[in-house]
């Protein structure tokens, strides 16, 4: 599976880039904020783009909403440490497949990513 | 300010500081994989015991998060010079924490920011559903500063809004030989709410 990581943070994209490709998966690039992860994902097209709600230009949920459109089929995986109710009920109804609040168990998104490779 | 508040409003705020502050330290838990306690809980005096930092020309690591939505306020996490090395030595691959090039640097600072970012949106994560309010945290800054500026730092800080409550926190983890401090300023819009809710 060809995953995108958007998060502002170098060390989280780090951490993450480092945990899925030790699992086998295939990261296709790295996003530091909103308008660099939604050109990324027209450019790569990635199977699963994981998320950071909380970006220097804009929220995860605005671009959650810009690339979840026919044209994309990515599955979207909200990785943030806003762990709202109302947050988590937003990412969801808008296309987002799963929400990891951080700090979460390593072990959680790897259960995510395989469930989802199973589903593809 | 929090003495605003009557018996039954003080009770109420005080559950949901210790609440919101009991959840940040479980999160600095997960995140360091290490026991940490709360030592102590101040509602009154925000000034800091600058003696743990080692000196007045020492560095200290002040991490800032600003409140953004329905209540204005910041949090600030702070960590003395010696703290921040011993959080590298446990917490990241030897190769990144002995090593100072630019790239290194830049993991080692994101990681203290995302300690803070976890930590932060915990407590306000607690804020916010029992408030019923909607607010997040910024994406969180960071400053290194003299001993010697910290309580003027923090000063000017709380007088950004014209009428705060705040309080703070001291946590320790015994296994990491840590105590960092951690502030929170909040406007006084924060107490209408406590009062709402009674």
């Amino acid at each position: 599976m060809r995953v995108l990581i958007v998060d502002d943070s170098t060390y989280i994209r780090s951490s993450l880039r480092s945990l899925l490709e030790e699992q086998g998966y295939d990261v296709v690039g790295e996003a530091k904020n909103g308008e660099m992860a939604i050109d990324l994902t027209m450019e790569l097209n990635p199977d699963v783009i994981t998320l950071d709600n909380i970006l220097p230009d804009m929220t995860g949920l605005d671009v959650l909403k810009t690339i979840n459109t026919d044209d994309f089929n990515a599955s979207v995986i909200m990785i943030s440490a806003v762990g709202q109710q109302s947050a988590i009920v937003d990412a969801m109804s808008n296309g987002a497949k799963h929400y990891l609040v951080k700090p979460f168990d390593n072990s959680e998104l790897i259960a995510i990513l395989k469930e989802l490779d199973e589903d593809t | 300010m929090i003495a605003d508040l009557n018996e039954s409003e003080l009770k109420i705020a005080t559950k949901l500081i210790f609440d919101g502050l009991s959840m940040a330290k479980s999160s600095m838990e997960q995140i360091l994989q290490s026991p940490i306690s709360i030592e102590k809980i101040d509602y009154v005096n925000a000034d800091l015991d600058l003696d743990r930092f080692g000196g007045p020309n020492q560095d200290v690591h002040l991490i800032k998060t600003e409140l953004m939505g329905e209540l204005k306020g910041t949090s600030h996490l702070i960590f003395s010079e010696k703290e921040v090395s011993k959080l590298y030595e446990a917490c990241l691959p030897e190769k990144v924490a002995k090593d100072e090039s630019k790239e290194s640097t830049i993991m080692k600072l994101g990681f203290l920011t995302e300690i803070d970012n976890m930590v932060s949106a915990a407590v306000i994560t607690e804020f916010s559903n029992f408030l019923d309010v909607e607010i997040y945290g910024n994406v969180p800054s960071l400053k290194v500063l003299k001993v010697t500026e910290l309580n003027d730092f923090i000063v000017k800080e709380s007088t950004e809004f014209e009428s705060i409550i705040h309080f703070k926190a001291v946590f320790h983890g015994k296994e990491l030989d840590i105590c960092p401090d951690f502030i929170w300023v909040f406007h006084n819009k924060f107490v209408d709410k406590i009062k709402n809710l009674v």
